[in-house]
Parts: structure tokens; C-alpha cells; sequence
């Protein structure tokens, strides 16, 4: 179940690296803005899949504790966490150098739930839900 | 004689040299804490001649529209009627009525018009002279509540340093 997990959350952080890149490209390209020096693609693919990867030991970890109300408790928490993670990122202060700070939280904000959303898409694939409890594929 | 003598009046009367601002000048503020940014937009006159400083003057201009922090929000705000209010005091000036050579720096003494406050202030200032182009240099200390920038106490403090750097050319 563990290295199941693992790949879910591998897998499930370079779809959310990618549509993070996507996403910077199309609000770039909009809004005129470039902040692709201090959001750069290496480590947005890198926080993104770190992110899945934490998140799949949280879900092993939830599992062993909770067994079949792991799904509903671990997306509550990766939901929450999502919502908390953005708070940084509008505080977050850019070198002066920098024009249109305020366009930044634009583009990073979103990114931060695409870790959950990519996890939650690529889940039914990993996970089998039984009539009453929930286990792995084998 | 009556030639010298009005080529002598010419020459006493002339004004100090006029400087051009370059665009690698540089405002910059710090506060207490997490408070700092930059000005990015100045405009002005400079007239400095280091031997007419009589004849001297400068009048300068910031665009209050123009400050940066880093961080959008903090700019919003710093624009907004509680601090800056750029919209009805969309500049920062400075007019200078004196100037005295103070060791190897100088003092200039003006009106600082900051949110519609207008103050006298004493201000330091270094000038280096490369011919054609040349540097002014200023690093001092103004009260924000002095000129009703924000409400006194809170995270802000009140005294903010401000570090100017001008490049001049001919």
C-alpha cells in the first residue's frame, strides 16, 4: 500500500508541476506579467511533487489510524492545508526590482491547490473503494 | 574697460550649473521591522554649482503613486487614505530655500511637502563631481507622524530613513 501510495503522490505532483507551468504561461501571457524568476518552473515542479509526496505519507499514516474514514479525514486536512498554504504567498514580499507585485498572488495562489486537485483526481485510480471499507489495489 | 567690466557682471550673475537627472536614481525608505520599498518615479530641477551655492537650488518630486514594497497589499495600503493618500497628494517635494557647506558635505535647508504637510528640514547631502556627470547622495531620518503618514504607534515606526541617490549628467 505504502509504494502504491508513494506513486500516487509522485504522479499526482508532476500533473500538479505541469498545470502549475501551464497556468504561469496563460497568466503571463494575460496579464502582461512575468514572474518566472521568482516562481520558476524547477522549483514549482519540485514543491509540487514534495507536496503530493507528504501528502501520500499523511494519507498512509491517516489510514493506519482511521482505516475506512481515511478519505473524508485526509481531504478535509489536504483541503485545509491547501487554504492555509496561500497566506505566505500573499504576504509574500518580491525583490524591489519587480513590477506589479500585487499581480503575484494571481498566479500563485491557485498553484497551491493544484497538488490537492491532482491528488484527488489520480486517487480512484490507486485506491479501490469497497462496499464498506477502503484498501488498496492490489 | 567697460567690456570687463560687463563680462566681470555676466560672469558674477550666472547661474550654478544645471544638472539633468539620469533614470538610475535611486529613493529608498526603511523602517522599522518589515517595513522598506522604494520610490520609483522622481522628477526635478537641480541647479548646484559647489561654488555659487547662493545660486543653488533643487526642487524635487517623488510620485507617491510609485512606491513599492515587494508586496502588493502593503502597496494598496500605503497608497490609501490612512497612510499616503496618493490620491489627493499624489507627490512628495522637496524645495530648497538654502544651502551651507558643511565639511566636506553640504547642508541644504527646504520645505518637505509629504501628504500635504509642508516642513522645514534641514537635509544632508554629499556631491561628487566626475566633469560632466556627478552624484548626490543623502541618507536622513524623517518623523512620519510629523507630516500625519499613518497613525502614531502600531507596527510601523516613526521614524523612517530615507536614502536617496541622484546621478546628474550636463
Amino acid at each position: 500500500m505504502f509504494k502504491r501510495l508513494l506513486l500516487l503522490g509522485f504522479l499526482s505532483g508532476i500533473l500538479a508541476g505541469i498545470a502549475a507551468l501551464i497556468y504561469q504561461k496563460v497568466y503571463s501571457t494575460s496579464v502582461g506579467a512575468d514572474f518566472s524568476n521568482i516562481a520558476k518552473p524547477v522549483g514549482i515542479m519540485i514543491s509540487s511533487t514534495i507536496g503530493c509526496l507528504i501528502a501520500a505519507v499523511g494519507y498512509w499514516l491517516l489510514y493506519k489510524m482511521l482505516k475506512d474514514r481515511t478519505e473524508i479525514v485526509f481531504n478535509f486536512i489536504f483541503v485545509i492545508l491547501s487554504f492555509a498554504s496561500i497566506i505566505p504567498a500573499i504576504g509574500a514580499k518580491l525583490p524591489l526590482d519587480v513590477n506589479s507585485p500585487e499581480l503575484f498572488p494571481g498566479l500563485v495562489i491557485p498553484m497551491h491547490f493544484f497538488p490537492a486537485l491532482a491528488f484527488f483526481t489520480l486517487e480512484p485510480l490507486f485506491i479501490k473503494i469497497s462496499e464498506k471499507t477502503k484498501s488498496v489495489v492490489a | 574697460m567697460a567690456t570687463l567690466l560687463t563680462f566681470a557682471a555676466a560672469f558674477a550673475f550666472a547661474p550654478a550649473a544645471n544638472w539633468q537627472l539620469t533614470d538610475k536614481y535611486s529613493v529608498r525608505f526603511t523602517g522599522t521591522g518589515d517595513v522598506g520599498g522604494i520610490f520609483k518615479t522622481m522628477k526635478g530641477t537641480i541647479a548646484f554649482d559647489d561654488k555659487d551655492l547662493a545660486g543653488s537650488n533643487f526642487v524635487l518630486a517623488i510620485d507617491v503613486a510609485s512606491i513599492n514594497t515587494g508586496n502588493g497589499l502593503m502597496n494598496t495600503h500605503a497608497k490609501s487614505a490612512e497612510w499616503f493618500d496618493a490620491g489627493k497628494y499624489p507627490q512628495i517635494k522637496f524645495t530648497s530655500k538654502k544651502i551651507v557647506k558643511s565639511g566636506a558635505n553640504y547642508l541644504v535647508t527646504g520645505d518637505m511637502e509629504i501628504h500635504g504637510v509642508k516642513k522645514e528640514m534641514i537635509l544632508p547631502f554629499s556631491f561628487q563631481n566626475k566633469g560632466t556627470t556627478a552624484t548626490f547622495n543623502s541618507t536622513f531620518t524623517i518623523n512620519r507622524s510629523d507630516f500625519h503618514v499613518g497613525k502614531p504607534g502600531g507596527d510601523v515606526g516613526e521614524s523612517i530613513k530615507l536614502e536617496i541617490m541622484v546621478p546628474v549628467k550636463k
